[in-house]
């Protein structure tokens, strides 16, 4: 066996922020797949200097691979038309694929994209466990980038079950198990009993607060996230529950969000795409912004975070299990619409949408992201996402650093957008907080990796993957962070000289917690009575 | 124990796009003495497990050294090659084959394209669906567009739709109504509660009447059109409606406007109630072919590689650029026999590599043939149901070299 590679990166101004790293010129020293402390002088080196080095992006929450991903891409032939993407050349020879992009690429466009974009971290965050296995075929086609999948629990009728009978215990047993049986990293609520009752037909067609019985009285949405968040605490996940709550999208459901923030008290949650969950008003009367009283919780509440669900101006496609959302959207928009109903466990509801400037709506959705990113406190606990493709693309990224980092750029900006609904947003009081690259840094990797538990991840200290993102200084910081000069990706320098270079198999993040067999005898007697597939052909897993 | 024989349970039967995963096989003697639980069709599609094994090039036994040489030569050769999925692969054998294509620069197609008009129905207008298992939980209206599923998805109505007992429906088939639309010759089922016939020449219409009808809109006083009214009424009614409608060629419309119509309809009924449609699709792991293809390229089928990127030319397809001789060779992957006519006469003219379940005795006679497994009887993976659910497939024989390991190796010789 040769000897592991050995690499100096040398001269670059560093931001380290979990290792208290704020701009320092120093050498960060890879040998093999890792970080370490120190090597001799005469290993190859990268030069760095005057470039700027921080650990690979980390993105908490994105949709990327699996069912309802490859739904949406099914749907947007013109997108991919239009967007067409040649195979990079790699060095050596090797081969690389051609691909498509729009809001949602296919799948080696995506790691190449991600890597191109110097994150080397991606969580798939919406997984139907009757499609785990889609989803993890498809992260095998998506090179580079390490992923994990945020398996999708409470509308799932097993789980249903459990609570209204009061099994409790079994619940979480139920839950450990799906996890491995997933090949998951996570567990994460959508609409908790919404979905369910989107499915079940008649008049009530989603839940309207955490208190709506669904299906039998003893079941709400409360009920469903006190369980599922104490199960992941129990369990001692990586990363908490992963919540999107239920309402998302309504004028007036900073109500819904704050009560279940409230009913978590005390409980570690990370709340998702909390931009689309800030909303005042009232339904058919109006929308205004709400962003001021839920970042507010958010800092007082040092047991929860955050991502925010930026919207970005341009083309979306508006993707996800909540699917009764997705219909209210398509009956608005008349936009071409599919939405699949998961058998006994979830949904999933699409409709292609673009953010105007111009709309009222849009104008308000994207002030309230910037308002939760300028008026949070403490960056480690509320992160960078835009929901990707729901807020925008992965690829507008830079595009927001600058509106955080940039306060001129910001103002600017903010005259062109239609004023209708901003009153009252914070943003027109002229915030004038500016993100600094240390920040950045924190909220597009270090905040991430430590919110999801990714010890190896998010840092350059020693013992740390090496997935490492220089970019050259450029006062235009979208342009900065949108074209690095050099990413290394587990040892592996993927993008050289603002190449793509080399494209390794990425790796799966998954949890394996343990659970008590008896379970299983339980939901093969449930399999027998309801499912479609047999037990044994379940889950993610390699059958024999 | 070669006596008794040795079982092998949760088989997934790829004999029709049902996908039953429920079969048990007994092996006697290395050949399949009986696939417990499946349909006619099903037993048809594992038969006893025999495979021919041959390897040939330009008519001659080969090795398969000698057969992946020469495959790599014409494919390097070619000017202009395509690359045509059949049936009775897995998905990891459709990944191996997108990206030879890639690589090779060629046309990338299928049987899949059989059914183009119900897929870019779908692309134009989105669809609103349900995956097989949600249809039993809570379809209370089961309404069968011109199919009877019997006939090539035999165990559809008794494993999903209407037999089976489920969460909204604990009766099974006495806790839903069974209606049966005929158009013209395509019959619904015999068993159905009520039937309701439309002429085909009035099927765009009479979708057209009944959605106009589900969003309150008065679209007719036709008397022609009233049974379609009083269908729209009577599905506007119930709790959660499945519209169910034959996807392949033969049954499908061939017509994306009825496609088109059966879409938008379902979407309609989404307003004053639940509804789904289900579009019923063939076997041999068709759906993956697409989910594969989507996800490799952002098209499902009729995708060209040759300006160096994924291109989409459902019109003309695979067949129409065979007919206007734009092909000059072409590798063939799965089972020959699931080919279309057009396909396998316009094949004839020009060298042909075959990887795949028999190929050796394909009708258009390729240079090179590779006899491999089938998938889900001599090969593991994964293959998609008709609804894009996915499945683990179980070998139950051995047989010859894998689909999937053996266009690995053509890949690794054309460097790709």
């Amino acid at each position: 066996m040769s000897a592991p590679s050995q690499l100096r990166i040398s001269g670059g101004t560093v931001y380290d922020p979990a290792n208290g790293v704020d701009g320092e010129v120093r050498d960060v020293c890879i040998e093999g797949e890792r970080i370490v402390a120190e090597l001799p002088s005469n290993v190859p080196r990268l030069d760095a200097r005057g470039m700027i080095v921080m650990p690979g992006g980390v993105d908490i929450h994105a949709h990327i691979a699996g069912s309802s991903v490859n739904q949406g891409r099914r749907l947007l032939p013109e997108q991919h038309a239009t967007d067409p993407v040649p195979a990079p050349r790699l060095a050596d020879g090797a081969t690389a694929r051609s691909g498509t992009a729009g809001t949602i690429p296919s799948t080696f466009t995506t790691g190449y994209r991600y890597a191109g974009l110097g994150y080397t971290t991606v969580m798939e965050a919406a997984v139907a466990p009757l499609a785990a296995r889609h989803a993890h075929a498809e992260l095998d086609d998506t090179p580079i980038i390490d992923a994990g999948c945020f398996v999708l629990l409470g509308n799932d009728e097993y789980l249903l079950r459990q609570l209204a009978a009061g099994e409790l215990a079994r619940a979480r047993q139920y839950v450990a198990w799906l996890l491995g049986a997933t090949r998951a990293y996570a567990i994460k609520v959508v609409n908790p009993g919404g979905i369910a009752r989107w499915k079940s037909g008649g008049t009530e067609r989603d839940v309207r607060g955490i208190d709506d019985p669904v299906g039998s009285s003893s079941v709400t949405p409360r009920k469903i996230l006190e369980v599922l968040a104490g199960v992941a605490n129990t369990l001692e996940l990586p990363h908490p529950v992963h919540i999107h709550c239920n309402n998302l999208g309504q004028p007036g459901n900073v109500a819904t969000t704050l009560q279940t923030m409230q009913a978590l008290a005390g409980q570690r949650a990370h709340f998702t795409h909390l931009q689309f969950h800030s909303y005042g008003g009232e339904r058919g009367k109006g929308w205004k912004s709400a962003a001021r009283d839920v970042i507010e919780h958010v800092n007082a509440h040092p047991e929860i975070s955050a991502d925010v669900g930026q919207v970005m101006f341009g083309p979306a496609t508006t993707l996800t299990a909540d699917a009764p959302v997705e219909h209210l959207l398509y009956a608005s928009t008349g936009r071409k619409w599919v939405n699949v109903d998961i058998e006994l466990e979830t949904g999933c509801g699409i409709v292609p949408y673009a953010y105007r400037q111009q709309a009222a709506v849009a104008a308000l959705q994207w002030a309230v992201g910037l308002e939760l990113f300028l008026l949070a406190r403490d960056p480690w606990r509320v992160v960078l996402s835009t929901d990707h493709p729901n807020g925008g693309s992965f690829l507008s990224y830079p595009q927001l650093i600058r509106l955080l980092m940039d306060r001129t750029y910001r103002d600017e900006q903010l005259k062109r957008v239609n004023q209708k609904l901003l009153a009252g947003s914070a943003l027109l009081d002229g915030l004038a907080r500016e993100y600094t690259l240390s920040e950045i840094a924190i909220v597009t990797r270090a905040g991430p990796a430590r919110l999801l538990g990714l010890k190896s991840k998010g840092h350059l200290g020693a013992g740390a993957d090496a997935d490492v993102t220089i970019y050259k200084d450029h006062p235009d910081r979208a342009q900065m962070f949108a074209t690095p000069r050099h990413v290394i990706k587990g040892g592996t320098i993927v993008v050289e000289e603002g190449q793509l270079r080399r494209a390794p198999p990425g790796r799966r993040l998954a949890v394996r917690p343990e659970y008590d067999a008896a379970v299983t005898k339980d939901l093969k007697r449930f399999f027998q009575d309801y499912a479609c597939v047999s037990f044994e052909n379940y889950g993610a897993e390699p059958v024999s | 124990m070669s006596a008794a024989g040795r079982t092998v349970e949760h088989i997934t039967c790829l004999g029709c796009g049902c996908a039953c995963d429920d079969i048990c096989v007994v092996v006697q003697h290395d050949r399949i003495g009986e696939a417990r639980n499946a349909c006619a069709l099903g037993a048809a599609w594992f038969g006893d497990g025999s495979i021919t094994q041959d390897v040939r090039v330009h008519g001659r036994t080969a090795s398969l050294e000698q057969a992946l040489d020469e495959a790599a030569r014409i494919l390097r050769a070619a000017q202009r090659p395509l690359v045509y999925l059949a049936v009775d692969l897995s998905c990891e054998a459709q990944r191996e084959a997108v990206a030879l294509a890639d690589r090779l620069g060629a046309m990338l197609d299928g049987v899949s394209s059989g059914a183009a008009a119900g897929i870019l129905a779908a692309q134009r207008r989105g669809r609103a669906g349900a995956t097989l298992g949600e249809i039993r939980q809570r379809a209370d209206v089961i309404v069968f567009w011109g199919t009877d599923p019997a006939e090539r998805y035999p165990r559809f109505t008794s494993r999903y739709a209407v037999e089976p007992r489920g969460l909204q429906t604990p009766e099974g088939r006495s806790s839903r109504t069974v209606i049966a639309v005929d158009v013209g010759a395509k019959r619904g089922p015999r068993d159905a509660a009520a039937r309701v016939a439309v002429a085909p020449g009035d099927e765009i219409d009479a979708l057209g009447v009944m959605r106009a009808t589900v969003q309150s809109r008065r679209a007719t006083e036709d008397e022609r059109f009233q049974s379609a009214v009083e269908l729209a009424r009577r599905m506007s009614a119930g709790r959660y409606v499945a519209l169910v409608a034959d996807g392949e060629p033969g049954a499908a419309p061939a017509d994306g406007d009825v496609a088109e119509a059966l879409v938008t309809l379902a979407q309609a009924l989404n307003a004053p109630t639940r509804c789904a449609l289900v579009v019923l699709r063939g076997g041999g792991n068709r759906s993956g072919a697409e989910a594969v293809l989507t996800w490799q390229t952002g098209f499902p089928f009729a995708v060209d590689f040759a300006p160096g990127y994924p291109s989409y030319r459902p019109r003309p397809g695979a067949i129409g650029l065979l007919a206007v001789g734009e092909l000059d060779a072409a590798l063939v992957i799965g089972s020959p026999a699931s080919l279309p006519e057009p396909m396998a006469t316009g094949l004839a003219p020009l060298v042909t590599v075959a990887i795949g379940p028999r190929v050796s005795a394909a009708s258009f006679k390729p240079a090179v043939a590779v006899d491999t497994g089938v998938a889900g009887i001599h090969e593991g993976g994964t293959a998609f149901r008709m609804d894009d659910v996915p499945l683990p497939l179980r070998p139950v024989l051995t047989g010859p070299p894998t689909a999937a390991g053996t266009l690995r190796s053509l890949r690794e010789r054309l460097g790709a």
